[in-house]
């Protein structure tokens, strides 16, 4: 069931206030003491991972907008550059003009990076270290290898299972589109039995891991790649490492279809009654 | 010495010389071959485990590892559902001899026909005894899977057991790459 929760601010008296309500999905595997297999159910989604996700998702929107037009602008300017036939007559003055507002769009495209990157970088630790912490403490420290094989097998170990998110490598997808289908699978997760929780927590956060590794880095390099343009500008050329940069934001924010290759399993058996040896464990 | 002392002399030597080599025939008597311990010849998997069988009480238990595996070699030649009744039936049959304890009869059992991975088969938590050793512990799995393929899918047809076998190795891939992330970075 859905509840609306109201939503607190500390007004300046240093008092709670109630300032909007909000809607709460309702989030089985927080609510569930126990699964209906007995075991105990593993916590890995408490309320605040799924709020950081559906924020991540939202940050991430609003750069993927704010760029897109940018990039757009770059791809147009980059056609034009190279019907012009501007390889190698740089000295043209028309050529150098049209350096220079590929230029001026790049430093705009590393200005807006600049602007949302904190923000997102933000998010995303939110969630990897919420995430890093229920993993330790859920699968990491209250459990054995033998007791996470039988958790990830749920009570049916015949050979049957209900289809589980495959989730690790989808570089072909929107960064946006990623946390969004990461969210609705945590928030809506009603027939998420414990097993697909426990793959889904851990496909988020070595992903979050990854994102938060790759933000930092392309941090690091905004200040130098925007020195080193502005100093482009002064002379009005194009540099390999420029297209580089521009191709990697791209296929990180937008994906690259090409690269969400699927290679179909083995077709699954005949789901008959499976003999049962008295020496299973 | 008296000819008769020496008479009696010799005739003692020659009471020794009679017991000593009596003795030496009847040792030679009592000394079997070894059994030859073969493994065995038919295709069939009833007559083949009845030869196991036999072998296994006439003092070959210690080829007992041997013979499993020429009875998985046998059985891929007539894959059928049943056949993971008959391993384990044959080894219960095992444990009732003594041959096997219970605990090395469900290892023989699981490695090849369930989906669990006996290789994962630890009392202790995650981050100090797993997240250490994880690559010895997967590359176990992984020679694991590969028996499950021979039992679940060329043994016993059971496509959906292995594809689930399979399954859970990656999710155990991934799941343990995660915690262990997360275990290092306190």
């Amino acid at each position: 069931m859905n509840v609306l929760s109201p939503v607190l601010r500390l007004d300046s008296a240093g008092a709670w206030r109630p300032v909007g309500l909000i809607l709460t999905l309702p989030l089985p595997a927080l609510v569930q003491a126990q699964s209906s297999d007995g075991a105990p159910t593993i916590r890995l989604f408490p309320t605040t991972v799924v709020e950081d996700l559906r924020q991540t998702s939202s940050v991430a929107r609003e750069m993927e907008t704010g760029l897109q037009e940018v990039i757009g602008r770059l791809d147009q300017q980059q056609q034009l550059y190279n019907e012009s036939k501007c390889d190698g007559a740089e000295s043209d003055p028309g050529c150098q003009r049209l350096a220079k507002q590929i230029g001026a769009t790049y430093l705009e495209m590393l200005g807006i990076m600049e602007e949302r990157l904190p923000d997102m970088e933000h998010t995303v630790n939110n969630t990897r270290l919420s995430l890093e912490k229920r993993l330790r403490s859920e699968l990491g420290n209250k459990m054995s290898s033998w007791t996470l094989q039988e958790s990830l097998l749920g009570s049916n170990s015949s050979g049957t299972k209900p289809p589980a998110p495959t989730m690790r490598g989808r570089s072909g997808m929107r960064l946006s589109e990623r946390f969004r289908q990461y969210y609705q699978l945590v928030a809506s997760s009603a027939s998420n039995s414990d097993q697909s929780l426990a793959v889904l927590a851990s496909d988020i956060y070595l992903d979050m891991d990854e994102t938060s590794e790759l933000i930092a880095r392309t941090r690091e390099e905004i200040a130098r790649a925007t020195l080193i343009e502005q100093l482009n500008q002064s002379f009005g050329t194009i540099t390999p490492e420029m297209m580089e940069i521009v191709g990697g934001v791209k296929s990180i924010l937008f994906g690259d279809e090409a690269d969400y290759v699927q290679v179909a399993g083995p077709p699954p058996g005949s789901f008959e009654e499976e003999y049962r040896s008295p020496l299973e464990n | 010495m008296n000819p008769i002392a020496k008479i009696r002399r010799y005739a003692r030597y020659a009471r020794y010389a009679i017991v000593v080599s009596i003795a030496s025939i009847a040792l030679s008597g009592c000394a079997t071959s070894p059994p030859p311990c073969d493994g065995p010849q038919t295709k069939n998997l009833y007559t083949a485990i009845d030869h196991v069988k036999a072998s296994l009480d006439s003092g070959c238990a210690a080829h007992f590892a041997a013979y499993y595996d020429d009875l998985l070699t046998i059985a891929e030649g007539d894959p059928k559902p049943e056949n993971k009744r008959i391993f384990s039936e044959f080894l219960v049959w095992s444990t009732d001899e003594g041959l096997l304890s219970t605990r090395q009869a469900k290892e023989y059992y699981n490695r090849y026909f369930n989906v669990k991975f006996v290789s994962l088969a630890s009392d202790y938590n995650n981050c100090s005894h797993t997240c250490p050793r994880r690559d010895r512990v997967m590359l176990d799995m992984q020679r694991e899977l590969g028996d499950k393929e021979r039992g679940l899918l060329k043994i016993s047809l059971d496509n959906a057991g292995y594809y689930r076998a399979d399954e859970l190795y990656q999710e155990i891939e991934l799941v343990l790459e995660a915690t262990c992330t997360a275990c290092s970075a306190r």
